[in-house]
């Protein structure tokens, strides 16, 4: 057998391991996975926890965002009526879609994965636990706030996609704007984490043996989902920035009397707006997907396929954002390829529902609550869908644009493809994580109240708007022939309301969370979440031969849990979990796994902190929030990177691992690459609004400072990548002593200081200024990005010192040092970068 | 990297191809440069899925990993082909 990483296939043949283990194990593992008890529920990083936590927040959102649209729906229930007023129905209707799809729909998702993921994979918990922690706590503690901005009047009114001018201080000069533009950013640094936590944990810690064409289809639904997020979040985090920079700092982004222009807002917004539609659909899909072929009882039809489509999906999902643009006067041929595009990605969407379908035919599904719910989405989802074509066609798209008809679309999209697989996903899962499964006759009520008010609701909104009517408004006069679908409309909106109350009582009596003694594979799934489980996941790590490994070997369950497979102890004495290479799964090292800590939690208070503080004016205590945040980080990062006593260690069967490694293999190493990618997204977004400003208004443009100066700032940013990398390669030696290499981060770390100060000072002296012209808030934009990467390079440099001086960076090779020299090195060739394209283009030309 | 590279290429033809497109009709607008330059990349696209499926169909992999994922690689190859012929045709026959 072919070998990824020299390790030998033939060992996986010593398992299951004969006899039985020594006595004492399975307490120790109990020992060091241990419940939390009182305020220890704060602190857990536990998936078990933090995942049910995170479920449990998405659906408050969804349930506080929907009594918004509730209340919506009676205002427009008959014309002219007045139970919300104008102002505060623009706030509503904002925060509806705002909340569903920023609060609910992609945390949701992410928050399944945390649950579900690791026991996929039988890993023992995701690689970063305290990152997923982080990732909840930023996201409930910001989101609570932001939602409490309505009880105040300040929440924002812009609609959900903000699109300036209406949202410019000279529209829009409360604050209302500012408390999405801020607010929603401790939404996407959650996102960001929890993608890196689900992008590692997918690629690394996978069972042995689960090479990718074995992998659960729901994993590679997240890797493709948690690979948009890196592309397309970035996009979403540069606009709200330049237009909080706009409306802070009067910096003319979108501004056309200087040079900005306001369509630069819709592409960057809808690169990520679009790809949103499928970030929040493909997990849901990878859902249905693991559904499916056990409810029908047979193996997934058409897997290979499925996984196309989902890579396919990924790929087309970028390259159809501007047919959210289609009225804006865009060149015909360029309508014309996005109309085309956008007709494409209904192809690998429809692969994926040809072969639910051929796997429900195949099988004999049981016709029971989550298979209701996952026919009933599909049903949804299909009618969506052709809507969905029918607005990719141009001239329809345009009568259609920004009406009624839009608004049934995107809910008969969003609702098929991610509400109704979800709820299939609570009545699936929820054995496996509590003492009862939910009630199978409730359950039918609840599917049939949301199905029959979903299209109550949505199918005549169709003809609403077809009818002419536009969306957001807050009312209408009478006679106009649109009363009968909007009171049908609002009628359909209680019903469904019913269902998803009846599922909250039902989900009170019967849901008792238990790990231990849940209520089983009561659906008779072969996949490994469905393994005897503890909080420390699967008692072993089983050898993975084929996709659904319950099925095909039905003693597996029983050698797990006899302790017969890798990892049947705790190899260390601490929490750890096996890391696998990335196609096929070899054992590479153990990683030792942090526990639980109150830091992240007060990193997340600092960090949701001090974006709500900023949005209210509070400078001071923003910063103060802002700083307690960064401490917070730095001292949960100071316990971890700990060597220990043992150089490898047994993970069973007499087959030994290293317990630390180092180096480009390594899962610190894998998380610190993609965050450079999300960083250089943004970069790669600014140059776009760069290129295309300069397209627009280039009259407005100035020449730049001499060439001289470019000389010294790319000169510099080069000598701190390379004095960074140098100290790396000088580390390794034999004689290296305890401070030179520090020294030279710290120096490398200087250079990009001074290199940031002749790019500002040089700028300035060539008369640009950011108020004055799109060039001069492009340029000060790539500035100020420059100076955070700077900014954050200084304190990792400063921090390995710390550790340095504490010895705690090991030599030959130490992992907080090869991540910090990484981004110093990533962060002067940035600078470089933008260095070099501000000043020869169009410069030089 | 290398593994995943050669698995996608299908799909980052298809990509690279649609990207060019828009750079082009934003550049170009609604002209015959938009169009021939459409029409080259788009036969230089699918040359270049044609090479990647002739890669995939002559490899001859040992092992069920290897297979499947030249499997991908073929229909990513062919779904590429097909993709870039309907992108290319509100340029060619509009």
């Amino acid at each position: 057998m072919t070998s990824e990483t020299g390790f030998d296939p033939a060992l996986y043949k010593r398992f299951p391991t004969p006899g039985p283990r020594p006595e004492g194990e399975l307490e120790e593992l109990k020992r060091i996975w241990c419940a939390p008890r009182r305020w220890e529920y704060l602190t857990v990083v536990n998936n078990n926890y933090v995942g049910l936590y995170y479920v449990g927040a998405a659906f408050l959102f969804f349930v506080l965002a929907g009594v918004l649209a509730l209340v919506m729906r009676v205002q427009l229930a008959l014309p002219l009526n007045g139970i919300l007023p104008q102002d505060t129905y623009n706030q509503f209707f904002t925060m509806h879609g705002t909340v569903m799809m920023f609060l609910f729909a992609v945390p949701a998702v992410e928050a399944l994965g945390v649950l579900l993921l690791p026991q996929m994979l039988a890993a023992r918990d995701l690689p970063f636990p305290r990152l997923s922690a982080y990732a909840f706590w930023a996201y409930l503690v910001g989101g609570l706030c932001f939602f409490a901005s309505l009880f105040v009047g300040l929440a924002p009114d812009g609609g959900w996609f903000m699109y300036p001018p209406l949202t410019s201080t000279a529209y829009s000069p409360g604050i209302n704007a500012d408390f999405w533009l801020l607010g929603i950013g401790f939404i996407e640094i959650s996102a960001i984490a929890g993608a890196i936590e689900i992008l590692v944990g997918v690629l690394r810690t996978r069972a042995p043996g689960m090479t990718l064409d074995k992998m659960p289809i729901f994993a590679w639904a997240l890797l493709v989902f948690a690979v948009m997020i890196i592309i397309g979040f970035p996009a979403v985090i540069l606009s709200t920035l330049l237009l909080e920079l706009e409306r802070a700092l009067n910096w003319p982004f979108f501004d056309p009397t200087r040079g900005g222009d306001p369509l630069l807002w819709q592409h960057l917004f809808w690169f990520f707006g679009h790809p949103e539609v499928y970030i929040i659909f493909l997990p849901a899909a990878g859902l249905v997907s693991m559904m499916v072929a056990t409810l029908a009882r047979v193996p997934l039809v058409g897997y290979r396929l499925i996984v196309l489509g989902l890579l396919a999906t990924g790929f087309i999902s970028f390259g159809v954002w501007a047919h959210h643009m289609f009225s804006t006067g865009m060149p015909a041929l360029s309508v014309g390829f996005f109309s085309a595009a956008s007709m494409a990605v209904s192809v690998p969407a429809g692969i994926q529902v040809f072969s639910w379908i051929a796997t429900l035919a195949a099988g004999r599904p049981r016709l029971n609550t989550p298979t209701l719910f996952l026919v009933g989405g599909i049903v949804i989802f299909v009618l969506g869908g052709l809507t969905g074509v029918m607005v990719a066609l141009v001239p329809f798209d345009w009568q259609v644009h920004d009406t009624y008809f839009i608004v049934a679309h995107l809910h008969y999209v969003l609702i098929g493809g991610m509400v109704f697989p979800m709820f299939a996903a609570f009545y699936y899962w929820t054995p496996m994580i509590s003492r009862n499964a939910l009630s199978e006759r409730v359950g039918r009520w609840v599917f049939w109240l949301m199905f029959a008010g979903m299209h109550v609701a949505f199918l005549p909104m169709h003809l609403t708007g077809l009818m002419g009517m536009p969306r957001r408004v807050y009312t209408y006069l009478p006679g106009r022939d649109w009363e009968i679908t909007n009171f049908a409309s609002t009628v359909g909106a209680f019903l469904f309301t019913a269902g998803v109350l009846l599922f909250i009582v039902d989900v009170a009596r019967r849901f008792r969370p238990s790990n231990e003694g849940n209520a089983g594979n009561v659906f008779g799934a072969g996949t490994l979440e469905w393994l005897p489980n503890g909080l420390y996941s699967a008692r072993s790590i089983p050898v993975v031969s084929s996709r659904e490994p319950l099925w095909d070997n039905p003693r597996l369950a029983e050698d797990v849990d006899a302790g017969r497979y890798f990892l049947p102890n705790a190899a260390t004495g601490r929490r750890e979990t096996i890391v696998t290479s990335p196609l096929r799964a070899e054992p590479q090292y153990l990683q030792i796994m942090p526990g639980p800590s109150v830091w992240p939690l007060v990193a997340a208070i600092g960090t949701a902190g001090f974006f709500m503080l900023l949005t209210v004016q509070a400078y001071t205590a923003s910063n103060v929030s802002g700083v307690i945040a960064v401490l917070a980080m730095l001292r949960w990062m100071w316990d971890t990177d700990r060597p220990i006593e043992v150089d490898d260690a047994d993970i069973g069967a007499g087959i030994r691992v290293p317990t630390y490694a180092t180096g480009a293999h390594t899962h610190g190493w894998w998380a610190m690459v993609v965050l450079l990618v999300v960083i250089f997204m943004i970069f790669l977004m600014a140059v776009f609004a760069y290129l295309y400003l300069y397209g627009i208004h280039s009259r407005f443009w100035i020449a730049p400072p001499e060439l001289r100066w470019l000389a010294l700032v790319a000169g510099s940013g080069i000598a701190a990548s390379g004095l960074a990398l140098w100290a790396r390669r000088r580390l390794t030696r034999p004689d290296a002593a305890l401070w030179p290499e520090p020294t030279m981060v710290l120096a490398a770390a200087a250079l990009l200081v001074a290199s940031l100060g002749v790019d500002l000072w040089s700028w300035r002296d060539a008369g640009l200024r950011p108020e004055a012209s799109g060039q001069g808030a492009t340029v000060f934009a790539f500035i100020s990005l420059q100076g955070v990467l700077v900014a954050i390079s200084v304190l990792m440099a400063l921090y390995l010192a710390a550790r340095n001086a504490r010895g705690l960076v090991t030599r030959p090779a130490n992992n907080s040092f090869d991540v910090i020299v990484l981004f110093i090195a990533y962060t002067g060739a940035q600078g470089t970068l933008a260095a070099l394209l501000t000043r020869l283009f169009p410069g030089a030309l | 990297m290398a593994a995943w590279r050669s698995m996608l290429g299908g799909l980052i033809v298809w990509a690279a191809h649609f990207f060019t497109l828009y750079i082009l009709a934003s550049v170009f607008g609604t002209s015959p440069a938009a169009r021939i330059g459409t029409g080259i990349a788009s036969l230089l696209a699918i040359a270049a899925a044609i090479v990647l499926l002739r890669a995939a169909r002559r490899h001859d992999d040992a092992d069920p990993l290897g297979r499947w994922m030249t499997s991908i690689k073929k229909l990513a190859a062919a779904l590429a082909i097909v993709a870039v012929t309907w992108q290319a045709l509100p340029a060619l026959i509009g």
